[in-house]
């Protein structure tokens, strides 16, 4: 179907988010020791059990080597040549309000479609943008305090809820979980922490735009999510960089608490810069995602990957309480020299657990696409139900599609299945929308859209619209 | 020193023992070689993540003596029998039927090893004499052709069973390649099948040694031009038992149907890792496995299809249902799909759960006793497979001996 041209012509579209921003930041030198660690600390004002806490996972991670396993191909990372610490230089006297932030920097996030003000009012929205390593404001704060949310960056959280962090971080994925966690976990700069109280459903969807724009810093951001007994809340988070030449890292954490009953919605629109055609630049995203779910508590990420030269990333529930619930609904597009080896796993520890698995991969161009995923059902997890969807969507001769799940039952009474496909856009699909005078570009993105739109419309609305859009424009070109 | 280390000096010690000079001198030379540079497979290993190797002790890398007598109850299945007792072959061969021939397997012959096992290479370094079967260009060889490999032993030891079979341009073979015995022998068998051109194999892997003995196997079949595979493995389980069965479909238009049943009860664990490779274009390979695990039973399935660049217009399926019947019993499964070409058909589906308790009650209300009824039922769950078996007689007697774990 695909010509070697039309493969070029994708691969050569704009990275619409490609631009950077003049800011002046103050940036570390490259290198991590631990006086690194401690500046970091200092400059945050940090609490001495928080900075001990830091430096615990570094000497962990002293000791750990990067993994290996994913279906992934990348020189060594330099963890020597990467600065650890960048903020624009503006944010050194913090503002007050947004309107002392700096114009330039709101400037930046209005190009890449996040309205802080007005907008985000339209869309109901309450957001918490963090600029290379520093959250330069949230939105709708009073309106949240007043249903007893809080919603902040998480340096703030460490000064003024410094319990429920002590109680929280690292509760989840602890600092020695992963090279890439204790890395972060070493290094975290900023990142947004969201608390429900018992009872509260959040009366407006909260999100994250994080951006890399400094040259050679990496981006450790940090996000913790607690949902009290009976809460409920729905949380976005979109990602953008510049384009450069070298290879930028991303290596976040997030970690989810469901209590009891609680409800917890992650939606990421992730759109990193993916390199060049020749595979040069883009960003290394390696993240660890993980929730625990406690009784008839429901935790439920959505994804749809696009950007990133590497994505790494495998966002999990620990299905800790009887009757809960964790879902995976993702869509992972890969063109270029773009590789992605990503999934989930699903770890039934409670009675009548359940879990739902839907992965859309599209690989097109030179790209490399991977699900990998667990299913654990333990011995005590009576009645665990799982049901795990890997579609795979090849455009082109030369990408690749993999499958690699990993299902594991200690109990007799669960009930699991798993199904993988792959197939090329089929012809006959084609022919009809061409007879119907289609043209082919558009009759593939409405078949893209159609494979896709079982984890679209876990989307919300917003988020699906603009996840359809980016989608489109990935594929422009691919088809001739 | 750790465990692996000194089991990885067993084998090391056990592949340099002296040969007389045979003709297969530069075979074991060359996977000596390659020995030296493979780690002792342990768990941190993804290809041994769920199946450990601590049942097996040095004892079981010493080689096993001739057997005195052959004892072992052989079934009747096949119209040509051959026995190889604990690795050695018999002095005197059978009668073949026309077209096939035997042979000792010697240096030309024994084609490189791959995959490039561990207890691949040393199948080949401690080999004392392998069986090379031959048929005859455009030859139809009349009957089943039975090859029993017994390992027997009371004390621990090392039995390499060695087997390859090379089916010229549009002949027709059935075999069984069948393994009995008892006794703590490791059997490490391997079992290379080269089916030429438009040729056409039936195939039947059983695995029927008893509880204490363990099995460690390599089963490689390469296939060219519109050849024909059919094959089934049938398995019980015991202390150990691995299978790696990798397959190569080399030239276009060949298909590959391949089954199996494995059955893992009391403490027995059974590994099967399966690696169909889609070189060629236009091939066709299709996969059922049913496992079932019963009380500390553990069982593994690995299942990988791989799609080369160039092989369009591939077809293939696996599918994988387990059953599990108690608490302390275990299934991990593992389909893996790596494709590298758009024009592809592939789709995999694993299952698991346990027996349906309305099925049961039905049966019981029918005045049937429990035993019976989760022995139809179990039947019932791998019947699809032994149905598709083409030989009765291999068909009657597999029906009734997995009936025997049910």
């Amino acid at each position: 179907m695909s010509t070697d041209a039309e493969i070029d012509k994708l691969v050569r579209r704009e990275y619409a988010a490609g631009f950077t921003t003049s800011v002046e930041s103050e940036t570390l030198p490259p290198g991590l020791d631990e006086g690194v660690i401690r500046h970091i600390s200092a400059r945050k004002g940090e609490p001495e059990w928080l900075l001990e806490w830091r430096l615990e996972a570094y000497r962990k991670w002293l000791t750990m080597t990067p993994p290996e396993w994913a279906h992934i191909h990348h020189p060594p990372i330099d963890f020597n040549e990467v600065s650890y610490f960048s903020a624009p230089k503006s944010m050194a006297d913090r503002p007050q309000s947004l309107d002392e932030v700096d114009p330039e920097l709101l400037r930046t996030y209005e190009k890449l479609g996040i309205p802080l003000h007005e907008q985000a009012a339209l869309a109901g929205v309450a957001v918490d943008a963090v600029f290379d390593s520093v959250s330069i404001g949230t939105t709708f704060r009073g309106k949240l305090k007043e249903a007893g949310v809080i919603f902040c960056s998480i340096s703030e959280a460490v000064h003024e809820y410094p319990d429920l962090i002590k109680d929280h971080l690292g509760s989840v994925v602890p600092q020695g979980d992963n090279f890439y966690a204790a890395l972060n976990s070493a290094v975290f700069s900023d990142g947004s922490f969201v608390y429900i109280p018992k009872g509260v459903k959040c009366p407006m969807e909260l999100s994250t735009y994080f951006r890399i724009n400094e040259a050679k810093t990496g981006q450790f951001e940090r996000t913790l999510i607690v949902a009290d007994e009976g809460s409920q809340v729905s949380y976005l988070e979109g990602c953008t960089a510049p384009m450069r030449d070298e290879n930028q890292l991303h290596a976040a954490v997030v970690e989810l608490v469901a209590r009891k009953d609680a409800k917890i919605k992650y939606s990421t629109v992730q759109n990193w810069y993916p390199g060049d055609e020749e595979g040069r630049g883009g960003i290394y995203n390696f993240v660890t995602k993980r929730g625990v779910a406690y009784e008839n508590a429901h935790i439920s990420w959505t994804q749809v990957e696009t950007g990133s030269a590497i994505t790494w990333k495998y966002p999990s529930v620990i299905l800790r309480g009887d009757n809960s619930v964790g879902e995976f609904y993702s869509v992972a597009l890969t063109r270029g020299r773009q590789q992605a080896d990503t999934g989930t796993k699903m770890i039934h520890l409670g009675k009548n657990t359940k879990s739902t698995i839907i992965s859309k991969g599209i690989s097109a161009g030179r790209s490399q696409n991977a699900y990998r995923g667990l299913v654990r059902i333990s011995p005590r997890a009576e009645g665990a139900r799982n049901f795990t969807q890997c579609d795979s969507l090849l455009i082109g001769d030369q990408c690749g599609a993999h499958t690699f799940p990993y299902i594991e039952s200690r109990n007799p009474s669960a009930t699991l299945e798993h199904e993988a496909t792959t197939s090329k856009v089929s012809d006959d699909q084609l022919f009809l929308c061409r007879q119907r005078g289609i043209d082919t570009e558009k009759a593939v993105s409405m078949i893209v859209n159609g494979f896709c739109k079982e984890v679209f419309r876990e989307l919300p609305m917003e988020f699906a619209v603009e996840a359809g859009k980016l989608l489109e424009v990935s594929l422009e070109g691919s088809v001739g | 020193m750790t465990p692996a280390e000194q089991l990885k000096d067993s084998v090391l010690a056990l592949a340099s023992q002296a040969h007389r000079d045979d003709g297969l001198t530069a075979l074991r030379k060359r996977a000596l070689k390659q020995l030296q540079l493979l780690p002792f497979p342990e768990k941190r290993h993804e290809a041994w993540k769920y199946t450990g190797l601590n049942a097996l002790t040095a004892g079981q890398l010493e080689n096993a003596a001739a057997p005195v007598h052959q004892s072992a109850d052989v079934p009747a299945l096949g119209d040509c029998v051959i026995v190889i007792g604990n690795g050695f072959l018999p002095e005197q061969l059978p009668t073949l039927p026309d077209g096939l021939s035997a042979l000792l397997l010697s240096d030309n012959e024994a084609a490189e090893v791959t995959p490039d096992t561990l207890f691949g290479w040393l199948n080949s370094a401690s080999l004392s004499g392998g069986l090379l079967l031959k048929t005859e260009r455009n030859r139809k060889v009349a009957g089943i052709v039975h090859v029993v490999f017994c390992n027997q032993s009371d004390a621990p030891c090392h039995a390499s069973n060695r087997l390859q079979v090379e089916l010229a341009e549009g002949s027709e073979l059935t075999l069984i390649e069948h393994y009995l015995g008892s006794g703590p022998v490791l059997a490490n068998a391997m079992t290379r099948i080269l089916a030429g051109a438009n040729s056409k194999l039936t195939h039947y892997r059983l695995q029927s040694e008893s509880a204490d003995s363990l099995h460690i196997g390599n089963l490689q079949i390469d296939q060219q031009r519109d050849s024909r595979v059919d094959s089934s493995q049938l398995m019980r389980g015991n202390v150990l038992r691995r299978n790696d069965v990798h397959v190569r479909m080399l030239e276009s238009g060949a298909t590959l149907a391949m089954r199996g049943v494995f059955i893992a009860r009391d403490k027995s664990h059974i590994d099967n890792h399966i690696n169909v490779e889609h070189v060629a274009p236009h091939c066709h390979s299709d996969q059922v496995y049913k496992g079932i695990a019963g009380e500390k039973g553990r069982a593994v399935f690995n299942g990988r299809i791989h799609i080369h660049p160039y092989a369009k217009g591939s077809d293939a399926a696996l599918s994988n249902n387990n059953m599990l019947l108690s608490n302390e019993a275990e299934i991990d499964s593992k389909p893996e799909l790596e494709i590298y070409n758009d024009d592809v058909k592939c789709a995999h589906g694993t299952t698991m759960g346990k027996m349906d308790p309305a099925q049961l009650f039905y049966l019981r209300s029918r005045g049937i006793d429990e035993g019976t009824a989760t022995r139809m039922l179990g039947t019932g769950f791998v019947n699809e497979t032994l149905l598709a078996m083409a030989d009765e007689a291999v068909r009657d007697w597999a029906i009734s001996w997995l009936g025997e774990a049910l």
